[in-house]
């Protein structure tokens, strides 16, 4: 019975708001019943705060304003006078001024707010009055039987967090989360950005790799862009971690939706980590420097960091895939800087761009630049021992030779491209 | 050890009540002893190693008797807050040819009595290792928690052993515990004789587990810091359990993280608990936890905030590798099982009250 119950009505509900107008619902034709049958009932006083709330909305509402509009219309008909609209009007102002008219929604209100803050009480109890009005003890026990079940956890989990799964990975990617994102990323991705992509097969289908990418762009869009790249274009469909920056990865609400959607903070021991479980993983090593740059440095490779993705790359005996990004630039060209809105927000800095934050979260989507992203010949780290990770003097000829690969793919795309918008 | 506040106020020290009358002999088992026997996981691991024939006998050291002492167990009322309490300790480690020693004497709850939490944690611990160094133990077993790392931005997503205890200096809950471990390492390095097992629990969610924690998921709206959705680890309480009874029999020298697989955001915790998050800006969040901590309505001072607001996830894998734990509760698992049997809690309460 109360499974019945479970199973269409307060849990089928999407949200907790349609399961309390649902659970709304039963209560005018039960009322009388769990009135008269069960005066101990805790729900009674909810019942019968709720029952004259409802019988008296519609008494007075024909009661008070019909006068009132009777004789507005009647004197309509005598003569269509200034005075006739005045009290036409009028009727009109006492209707909407009328607090018989405002108490159901006040009603409504309130007893959605009860709902949400006594979740467990009103579902466990809103279908026993329906259910059984009869037995005091029987529809209880069925209730408890209920609020013990796996089911029931499940199903209350679920309507909760319907559109997140119950579980993340290590790092906290959200699979569901970040599959409901994808179409959006899709959109960006194949029409306004109508992404290029050359040498994906650069890219293995197994096995540790680092992407090491230049950082472009004042709002960095490039690490999601590299993902949905390698989900759409790669035989393997293979999955990608990218490492983004403390400031972006701790800002209220933007790091918790890039963490679910696969972001992970940068530092060592997290590359480590997820290289030593042969992920794919992109490295962005300009980091802020990279993004913060002004438009007219655009293309212009920053400092690659202290060699730290080199290290880590000759520790695990990991690939190093220089990857290049054009079109980023454009698409978020930063006109300048605001330095009081970034102290006071405690970011490194705020862009502002011809999009944002003028055109709002819509400004995010920036330019419709064209990118294009090529993925250069593996540079291959077996020839080193995990050692030579401390070699400074290694480190930095891999680094800068890394960091010229780079640049020099970027002068070689700037060159080709004939426009910034059309490719 | 659950439920701190078991331990009780202050006592007096006072004669132990049923030792005296057995006579002495070399037993052919393990001689365990408990201190903070009495806290939620100590008076477990009594009734656990009631059951094991490798222990031959429990020495239970708290101020009240555990209800789970049987048959093995001796208690001797003991508090670590009394000034002479190492001499009578090493006595009693004397005489009962103690070779395994627990220290669980810790507070699983911030409290408001931070002199007396100081005087039981950190002189406590002192306590207990000038009565080791009196009469030394063959293995010392300390409970730590992994919240000593202290909550920041700066956390790498999996914190090793190695990672220095950075937990709030304004906490006091946390600074008398990082000075318990402290002391214990340097214990640690000076007598060589003691093997010195450190266990780094992560926070213990379970079925009939009592702590700050347990009562923060089981408010009906459980506050958050809102923009903030930091990764959550729990162990569930039987993991707590089957590690201290696995350092208790293998002799594994070493600090250890001992957490649940798997990390959860704490948004989806609060959803599979049922709850309902309200998440709060974080500059009135402090002030306002901060307010309701001196009124005593929250569970927990708002250094705790931090918590709700940066990463602090240990690894588990040297626990793996080297102790060969391997919890059997994930951290979802550990919250639906926490979750579980709140709902059975909040239908009693339907029940029971008017």
């Amino acid at each position: 019975m109360a499974r019945k119950v479970l199973g269409n009505d307060p849990f089928g509900g999407d949200s907790p708001k349609p399961a309390t107008a649902s659970a709304k619902k039963p209560v005018p034709p039960a009322k009388k019943s769990a009135a008269a049958a069960k005066k101990g009932e805790k729900k009674k006083p909810a019942v019968t705060q709720e029952a004259p709330a409802i019988t008296a909305a519609p008494a007075p509402a024909p009661d008070s304003p019909a006068p009132s509009m009777e004789k507005a219309a009647g004197a309509e008909v005598e003569e269509p006078s200034l005075e006739s609209v005045i009290a036409q009007l009028d009727a009109l102002l006492d209707q909407a001024r009328d607090p018989a008219e405002s108490r159901p929604l006040l009603d409504r209100l309130a007893s959605r707010l009860k709902a949400l803050t006594r979740p467990e009480e009103e579902r466990a109890l809103a279908p026993a009055p329906a259910a059984a009005p009869v037995l005091d003890d029987e529809p209880f026990d069925a209730a408890r039987e209920l609020l013990g079940s796996d089911y029931y956890l499940r199903r209350w989990g679920q309507t909760a967090i319907r559109d997140r799964s119950e579980e993340v990975d290590d790092f906290g990617l959200d699979p569901e989360y970040a599959r409901r994102w994808q179409p959006v990323w899709d959109l960006l991705y194949d029409r306004w950005w109508r992404v290029e992509v050359e040498g994906i097969e650069n890219v293995p289908t197994t096995g540790r790799v680092a992407l090491v990418a230049n950082h472009s762009g004042a709002i960095p869009l490039d690490g999601i862009m590299l993902a949905t790249a390698l989900r759409k274009e790669h035989p393997g469909a293979r999955p990608l971690r990218w490492l983004a920056e403390d400031f972006i990865f701790h800002f209220p609400f933007a790091g918790a939706y890039l963490n679910r959607l696969g972001a992970v903070r940068a530092c060592q021991e997290n590359a480590e980590r997820l290289l030593r479980k042969d992920a794919c993983l992109a490295l962005f090593p300009e980091g802020v420097k990279g993004i913060a740059k002004p438009f007219r440095e655009r293309y212009q490779l920053q400092r690659f960091g202290r060699g730290g993705h080199i290290k880590l790359a000759i520790r695990t005996g990991t690939p190093i895939i220089p990857v290049t990004i054009v079109g980023a630039e454009e698409t978020y060209p930063m006109l300048f800087q605001s330095g009081r809105l970034s102290k006071m927000l405690g970011l490194p800095f705020v862009p502002i761009t011809p999009t944002f934050p003028l055109l709002g979260p819509l400004g995010l989507a920036g330019l419709p630049a064209r990118w294009k992203i090529v993925f250069g010949e593996p540079m291959a780290m077996d020839a080193y021992r995990p050692e030579q990770s401390e070699d400074i003097v290694l480190v930095n000829r891999l680094n800068e030779k890394l960091r010229e690969t780079i640049q020099g793919t970027l002068d070689r795309l700037l060159r080709a491209r004939q426009s910034v918008f059309k490719g | 050890m659950g439920d701190g506040e078991r331990e009780g106020p202050t006592m007096t020290d006072t004669k132990d009540h049923d030792a005296h009358a057995v006579t002495k002999v070399t037993p052919p088992g393990r001689v365990v002893a408990l201190t903070g026997a009495d806290g939620f996981l100590g008076r477990n691991l009594i009734g656990l190693l009631e059951d094991d024939d490798r222990v031959s006998r429990i020495v239970a050291l708290d101020v009240e008797r555990p209800a789970t002492a049987g048959r093995k167990t001796r208690f001797y009322k003991v508090d670590l807050t009394q000034p002479r309490v190492d001499a009578r300790l090493a006595e009693i480690f004397a005489s009962e040819q103690v070779d395994t020693l627990l220290h669980m004497a810790f507070l699983s709850s911030p409290t408001h009595a931070s002199a007396w939490a100081h005087e039981l944690e950190s002189v406590g611990t002192l306590h207990v290792l000038n009565a080791c160094r009196e009469r030394p133990v063959h293995k010392f077993v300390l409970w730590s928690h992994t919240i000593l790392y202290g909550a920041s931005p700066r956390n790498p997503n999996f914190l090793p052993e190695t990672h220095p205890l950075r937990g709030h200096s304004e906490s006091r809950f946390l600074r008398d515990k990082i000075e318990a471990e402290q002391v214990v390492a340097s214990f640690a390095r000076s007598s060589p004789g003691t093997l010195v097992t450190v266990l780094r629990l992560a926070p213990i969610l379970g079925p009939t587990v009592k702590n700050y924690l347990t009562r923060y998921l089981g408010r009906s709206m459980v506050p958050t810091v809102m923009g903030f959705d930091p990764l959550m680890q729990f162990l569930h309480e039987v993991d707590a359990l089957a590690a201290f009874k696995l350092a208790v029999m293998r002799d594994i020298p070493g600090v250890f993280n001992i957490v649940g697989d798997g990390v959860l955001p704490l948004s989806t915790v609060i959803h599979l608990t049922g709850r309902i998050g309200l998440p709060i800006p974080h500059p009135v969040m402090y002030p306002i936890v901060s307010a309701l901590w001196t009124a005593q309505l929250s569970e927990a001072p708002p250094t705790f905030v931090d918590y709700a607001r940066w990463l602090c996830v240990a690894d588990g894998d040297k626990a793996l590798r080297e102790l060969k734990f391997r919890p059997a509760f994930t951290t979802r698992e550990a919250v639906l099982d926490y979750a579980h049997s709140q709902r059975m809690r909040d239908a009693h309460l339907l029940r029971t009250t008017p």
